[in-house]
């Protein structure tokens, strides 16, 4: 039909010696209605009672504290607990080792409490208060005399952990701002997932892991001990076949 | 703790190898809060076993059969096609050629001239000729129809004058046509246009009937004399044929030949 108008329309043109200037003013207006997106079901979402993340304490209340050995193993390798979701939706998750101070804590406890709506929204820990103490020697001391006294406490996390999660009737964009914000401040590379990206992001290590291509791979190397390869690697390798290195991580390794 | 690990580690009579026990390193520490330099092999162990994507598979309209979908006929291809038709059944002569550069000019003496001996110049896409003769009698022109062509139809079979109009434009080289329904090469047209005009072929066949009858009735009218002198001269060949021995063909001896 529109063919048809148009060549009307362009024989007129022609005849009259002005085509073009009578094509270009034909404009084809459409109308219709506008179907706009159902906003999210928040049906099923309950608030705890205390929506805010709580303070916690910068030193354990221990009856007698204790030094103890550095122990860098437990920011060493991928994390065995709290590394998937509770009762949030979205969260922070470590994509690499280190030591929280109590400092980060209180930093992610006033922004995150300054920037969320406690009506439509909560937060809660997923790690522990600062629990392992670290030990220095005073100022100006000489060498020797012995271990230091405490000086302070840490919590180590590992690769892999949710240190935040947050939930409520709120969407990702709603809280993607604020934890971006903090998990650019904490002492080790962090992301901002939400349930279904963090489900997205282990099935897509999953998936490299079987199309890969190339067939030689860290597993099979290393447990075949081609050309007496396990000389250089560790037990910590042949469990994660390359993919840690001391508290980094590398997650474009298979 | 060294010194424990080592006595486990010295073999055992027939306890055969074991490799757990073989790798354990000793005086190592785990180095964690900051990188490593590495051992050269496990550098080239861990850049051997990179991951290696799979080839991105290839795209699905590659494994169906290309279609193409039927063109539907626009109105100036319906258009054009009936008025090839028109042209076929309405003129005797159509003959086609290959329009080789010719300016406007050219184009348009050449037309002045055809058009003096009432030839027509048409110009059709090639393409709307060519699917305009899969489906009529006229299909063996087909291969005429390549590249540039055009054609010169007269409702009067006028060869003579087309080819001497078209000695003056060397630009139009002529292929073959198609004169009162017979197909015809260049020579063809050439052949065609020498033979005598309608009348004369006609005239002359008459005058050939006459002549013969006229012949038979004036012989008829000889004296029989005529004819026993005829006979006795045949003979006197034929004997004289004989003698010498020679077989004289037959055919030399027709009696009207002598008349």
């Amino acid at each position: 039909m529109f063919s048809l108008i148009r060549s009307a329309f362009s024989g007129a043109g022609r005849t009259a010696g002005c085509s073009g200037a009578v094509f270009d003013r034909v404009k084809v207006v459409s109308a219709g209605l506008k179907t706009y997106d159902l906003p999210p079901d928040y049906g099923e979402v309950v608030l705890p009672e205390r929506p805010k993340l709580k303070f916690l304490n910068k030193v354990p209340n221990f009856k007698k504290a204790k030094k103890e050995m550095k122990r860098l193993r437990d920011i060493q390798g991928p994390a065995k607990a709290a590394n998937t979701f509770t009762r949030g939706q979205y969260g922070i998750v470590a994509q690499g080792g280190g030591f929280l101070h109590w400092g980060h804590m209180e930093m992610m406890r006033l922004s995150i409490n300054r920037r969320l709506d406690p009506r439509t929204s909560f937060a809660r820990w997923r790690i522990n208060a600062p629990y392992k103490p670290i030990t220095r020697k005073g100022l100006g001391q000489r060498m020797g005399g012995g271990k230091g006294a405490i000086d302070h406490y840490v919590t180590p996390v590992r690769c892999g952990r949710m240190i935040v999660e947050v939930g409520g009737q709120v969407e990702m964009g709603e809280v993607s701002d604020v934890l971006s914000e903090v998990a650019k401040k904490l002492p080790f590379p962090a992301k901002v997932v939400s349930r279904e990206s963090l489900a997205a992001m282990y099935k897509e290590q999953e998936e490299r892991k079987a199309d890969n291509q190339n067939p030689w791979t860290f597993e099979r190397v290393a447990k075949a001990n081609m050309l007496g390869i396990r000389k250089v690697l560790s037990p910590f390798d042949l469990r994660n076949h390359g993919r840690y290195t001391g508290k980094f991580y590398n997650p474009y390794r298979v | 703790m060294a010194a424990t690990l080592c006595g486990r580690l010295v073999p055992r009579p027939g306890a055969g190898w074991l490799p757990l026990a073989h790798s354990v390193r000793h005086g190592s520490k785990a180095v964690t809060r900051h990188r490593k330099p590495m051992h050269i092999l496990k550098q080239k162990l861990l850049a051997v076993t990179e991951y290696i994507p799979p080839k991105p598979s290839a795209p699905p309209e590659v494994f169906s059969p290309r279609t193409r979908e039927a063109e539907q006929e626009s109105g100036l291809v319906v258009f054009l096609k009936r008025d090839l038709e028109a042209l076929f059944r309405d003129h005797k002569m159509i003959a086609v050629a290959q329009n080789n550069a010719s300016n406007a000019e050219d184009t348009l003496i050449l037309k002045q001239r055809l058009l003096r001996h009432d030839i027509r110049v048409k110009f059709f896409p090639v393409k709307v000729v060519r699917s305009f003769l899969e489906n009529t009698p006229y299909r063996n022109m087909k291969p005429l129809f390549i590249g540039h062509t055009v054609l010169f139809v007269s409702k009067e079979p006028k060869a003579k004058e087309m080819l001497a109009t078209l000695k003056g434009s060397p630009q139009m080289v002529l292929l073959g046509g198609c004169i009162e329904n017979t197909l015809l090469s260049v020579q063809g047209i050439v052949d065609y246009s020498r033979l005598p005009s309608h009348a004369t072929i006609q005239g002359q066949l008459v005058s050939g009937l006459t002549a013969m009858t006229s012949r038979t009735a004036s012989m008829l009218q000889h004296h029989p004399s005529h004819l026993s002198a005829l006979l006795q001269q045949y003979v006197k060949q034929q004997s004289a044929g004989a003698a010498a021995g020679v077989v004289a063909p037959q055919s030399t001896s027709v009696p009207e030949g002598a008349a």
